[in-house]
């Protein structure tokens, strides 16, 4: 077995030492998204093993204390969802490429299991470089912060050091759990395309909440003193599970019904093939529809309350208090919420060029065939603007609700409406827009004729 | 002159044709004609240039020499757009696969190209069922080409290229995925339909009993037309 392993594993590397330009391109997004996941979870690790008050240099006071602290290591792993989001989609990219190196493998003899287990492996190693990259740095800066960090500190290093390529390895797995490959290259998708979508994800975040709410009912009602309610990652983790799987799911969802009901109603042939697409495969891209939903949300939301919270610092009552601390916590906040924002955009452009690159020969099939390249550029912006435009709209209504309540209820009430939140929605949608837009020259390079000599 | 004229020459006329893909040269002074109505296959063994001919006579790439006439039209001269509306009304092409898009309905490609032309799209769809039915595969209209066998898929994809009346078809492999039973039944109903719309076909094979369905054959070898006689 572990000569196996050995063996699966060099023959992983030397694939991936062999790679050609667009697999080193798969490469060096995935690393990237790994060194970004490392990074931010090295962080949170960090944060979390300290306890009590601390005087920490950066921050402007934001992680001295343990509540504001507990705030910054949520905000951190909400991170990680656009970033697990840009991973999915790099795992994505060069698929024809991979499957028919893959169906190489099955040709010479590998097993179904071999096949997937060596390409979890060359993703593994791709995580394995970005997290070593971002381990380096995240040692070298904690050391400059903290003068001896504890050893619950190094130990959360070192796990999430190793932890990370493991979990890219079987985050690799997951993904070909339903792509068989056969000896003769032919690649197929085994089971339902459409499926149920990430329901059982869901279901065991909303029973983690329920769980968690359960306990904080019995903590607070049995008339003894305080007690701690339930234990906060537990409320996290369930709250990050069943909205991220419940966002998954409503983009899908959005995906299918808007393709249902336009390609019946289609009148020009962009607006039919992109319908068609989306009706076929509609969870294709709901993993980065789903980090724009939830990025729309929180930033709609944000943008208000913002608002809100400046106005409230502002007020006479609070005039004596300091207020660089609650100012740097909301540009903190809106950083990390630009950096959320870009790293989903990454995400959907890389998503977009796959889904040229996986189509190819096909598109250059139907440009000899006459096609305008137009018709085909602007089905690929419709498969994009289609499923997004209500799906957008919806959550950025959620957003904007949590906004004007906290304008019309918090702290009294009575504060400005904050207006300017409704330009976010827009914001978004026009920037999902353009980074679809960045794979058009893509689109001109592969209805080349050259690909039709491929097959 | 009219497009289509029988008597006026030839409707598509490549002469000298040369094109190099990287340092290897596919053809090397090809020159081929194809009259209204005929049905010329093209053969030739594999690397002789053939598909590179069949891309250079539609216009789908521009030949580094020579000159490529259609009904008086100089292709070498045209716009990319114009080569491209050019394709989509008086040219059809089918290769050996590729042409349908995967996740439409068969009805809906064959419909597809007069979508394109500005039909509306339940007229469109209605001629697309006719020409479905007369390839023998009106049954099979609501399911996507994934789910048709080889064969079907390759009637549905001559529906597709004669569903606007083109003058001209080219047929690159078109049964080159096939069994003979298939192949049998592909040629068939390209050679009835093009014969009863008085539609020329170039038809590029390496199969011998595929060639015996046209009017004139012409080898290629290495790049050029061979002399009659002569076996690539």
């Amino acid at each position: 077995m572990t000569t196996t392993l050995h063996s699966d594993l060099r023959l992983a590397w030397q694939l991936t030492r062999g790679s050609d330009r667009r697999e080193w391109w798969r490469i060096t997004l995935t690393a990237t998204g790994a060194a970004l996941a490392t990074g931010l979870m090295l962080a949170a690790v960090s944060l979390a093993t300290l306890r009590g008050r601390y005087q920490v240099s950066v921050g402007a006071g934001l992680l001295n204390q343990p509540g504001t602290r507990a705030g910054v290591i949520v905000s951190l792993l909400l991170l990680l969802v656009p970033v697990l989001g840009f991973l999915g989609q790099c795992a994505r990219i060069g698929a024809v490429h991979r499957d028919r190196r893959l169906a190489v493998l099955r040709l010479a003899g590998a097993t179904p299991w071999q096949v997937r287990r060596i390409a979890a492996l060359e993703t593994g190693l791709a995580c394995l470089l970005g997290s070593a990259v971002a381990t380096v740095f995240s040692v070298l800066l904690l050391l400059r912060l903290w003068d001896h960090p504890t050893a619950p500190a190094w130990t959360g290093l070192a796990l999430i050091a190793v932890g990370v390529p493991g979990l890219g390895a079987a985050a690799g797995a997951l993904a070909l759990r339903r792509v068989v490959t056969s000896p003769l290259g032919w690649v197929r998708r085994s089971g339902p395309r459409t499926g149920r979508g990430p329901g059982l994800l869901f279901v065991a975040g909303m029973l983690l909440l329920t769980v968690a709410a359960l306990l904080a009912v019995a903590a607070t009602s049995s008339g003894a003193p305080y007690r701690p309610g339930p234990p906060p990652p537990l409320m996290v983790l369930g709250a990050v599970m069943a909205v991220g799987a419940g966002a998954i799911w409503l983009s899908g969802a959005a995906a299918r019904l808007t393709g249902r009901v336009i390609a019946a109603r289609a009148r020009s042939a962009s607006t039919l093939i992109a319908a068609e697409r989306l009706r076929d495969d509609p969870w294709a891209a709901a993993r980065t529809h789903a980090a724009v939903l939830l990025v729309t949300v929180v930033g709609t939301g944000f943008v208000g309350v913002r608002q809100m919270l400046l106005e409230v610092l502002d007020s006479p009552r609070h005039l004596s208090e300091n207020q660089s601390f609650y100012t740097t916590g909301l540009d903190l906040t809106a950083v990390a919420l630009a950096l959320a924002l870009a790293i989903t955009l990454s995400g959907l452009a890389v998503g977009t060029a796959e889904s040229l690159a996986t189509r190819r020969r096909g598109l250059a099939a139907q440009a000899a065939a006459g096609v305008p390249r137009t018709v085909l550029g602007r089905a690929l912006l419709l498969e994009t603007a289609l499923p997004l435009a209500p799906a957008v709209l919806l959550s950025g209504a959620g957003g904007a609700t949590i906004g004007f309540g906290y304008a019309l209820f918090a702290d009294g009430g009575g504060w400005s409406l904050p207006w300017t939140s409704l330009l976010v929605p827009p914001a978004v949608y026009a920037a999902c827009l353009l980074a679809a837009a960045t794979a058009l020259p893509l689109l001109r390079r592969t209805i080349r004729p050259a690909e039709l000599r491929y097959t | 002159m009219s497009i289509g004229d029988n008597t006026a020459g030839p409707l598509l006329a490549g002469r000298g044709l040369v094109k190099a893909h990287g340092r290897t040269e596919a053809l090397r002074g090809a020159s081929v004609d194809l009259r209204a109505g005929e049905i010329l296959a093209v053969t030739g063994a594999s690397g002789s240039g053939k598909s590179t001919l069949v891309h250079c006579l539609s216009g789908i790439v521009r030949p580094d020499a020579g000159s490529v006439t259609y009904a008086g039209l100089r292709l070498e001269e045209l716009p990319e757009k114009r080569l491209s509306e050019l394709r989509r009304t008086d040219f059809g092409v089918v290769f050996q696969f590729g042409q349908l898009i995967p996740e439409l309905t068969v009805l809906d490609n064959v419909a597809l190209p007069l979508m394109l032309a500005g039909t509306d799209r339940g007229r469109a769809r209605s001629a697309a069922g006719e020409w479905l039915e007369r390839f023998g595969v009106r049954g099979q209209a609501e399911l996507r080409p994934g789910e048709m066998s080889g064969g079907q898929a390759q009637r549905a994809a001559l529906a597709r290229a004669l569903v606007t009346g083109p003058k001209v078809v080219f047929a690159d492999e078109p049964t080159g995925a096939l069994d003979s039973l298939a192949s049998e039944q592909v040629m068939t109903a390209l050679v009835h339909t093009a014969r009863e719309a008085g539609t020329a076909v170039l038809l590029i094979t390496h199969d011998a009993q595929v060639a015996a369905y046209a009017d004139r054959e012409v080898q290629l070898r290495d790049g050029a037309v061979a002399p009659l006689g002569v076996t690539a």
